[in-house]
């Protein structure tokens, strides 16, 4: 579940937008998990949202003109 | 059919978790176990659920441990375990960690929930992993099918992790039905385990 290449992770602003990302995608039945940051990514103390990466698109457009996405990085 | 549970190579709680897991779904069981300690702790959970236990040696070694629950045990009245995991303490240092509540910390509500599912979620990646987690009071919650971490508690508990629930928090809650990981446990073995622990986290 957690090895490489098998996930994508969208980064937010503030924990604010990720719960509100989380919220519209659990809402458009969009499978994610928020998680804690990778160390990798950031090493403050965040959380942002995991999902398949064929989702991306989905996820894209779930959250447009709704919750700007900071960035989106593979895991 | 007898069934078959492989413990060899685990470490205590594990073997005895898993024959209870096991006895809980089959009457005829056939347990493999590598170490004294292990068949110890089965025989003391044969006796508690009322288990006939027949302990022989096997080809290499090891031990192969016969139980057999007769109709009228109920495996729900023998959550009374009584793990002992001496061995496990002189090895190490077993780490134990006990969530007393669906948050973690205090302040607001809605960022203690996120809080605690980093931190569970944070967990199957520690080294080394923590040996059991304690649930009680409202902690029991983190451990319904409905939790958002239950993924993340399944994944641990494959991984060999022991989750005790307590058992008198899951009725006060009336949650018994909708657990989805972990073992119902009682005040003795969480007390147990929380003071042989080798390093106690209580975030």
């Amino acid at each position: 579940m957690n090895g490489d290449g098998e996930w994508e992770v969208a980064l937010f602003l503030s924990v604010h937008h990720a719960l509100r990302a989380e919220k519209l995608l659990k809402k458009a039945e969009i499978p994610c998990k928020l998680i804690p940051v990778p160390r990798h990514l950031s090493s403050d103390c965040g959380v942002c949202l995991r999902f398949a990466p064929p989702l991306r698109s989905q996820v894209e457009a779930a959250l447009a003109g709704r919750v700007d996405i900071g960035a989106i990085h593979p895991l | 059919m007898e069934k078959i549970v492989d413990t060899r190579g685990l470490t205590c709680p594990e073997p005895v978790i898993l024959t209870k897991k096991a006895l809980e779904e089959a009457t005829e069981l056939l347990v493999l176990a590598d170490n004294d300690e292990a068949v110890e702790n089965i025989r003391r959970l044969a006796n508690r659920m009322g288990c006939a236990v027949d302990v022989a040696r096997g080809e290499e070694g090891g031990f192969r441990i016969r139980l057999s629950r007769s109709g009228e045990a109920s495996p729900s009245e023998g959550t009374d375990i009584g793990i002992v995991c001496g061995a496990a303490k002189e090895r190490g240092t077993p780490l134990v960690i006990v969530l007393s509540s669906d948050r973690l910390g205090r302040g607001n509500d809605e960022l203690g929930e996120v809080l605690m599912r980093s931190f569970v979620h944070t967990l199957l990646t520690l080294e080394p992993r923590p040996a059991t987690i304690i649930f009680y009071n409202t902690g029991v919650r983190l451990a319904t099918r409905e939790s958002a971490l239950i993924d993340d508690l399944r994944q641990l508990e494959a991984a060999g992790v022991g989750l005790f629930v307590c058992g008198t928090c899951v009725n006060y809650f009336g949650l018994k039905e909708q657990l989805g990981a972990g073992i119902i446990s009682n005040m003795y073995d969480i007390a147990a385990t929380m003071t042989g622990a080798g390093k106690l986290v209580i975030p």
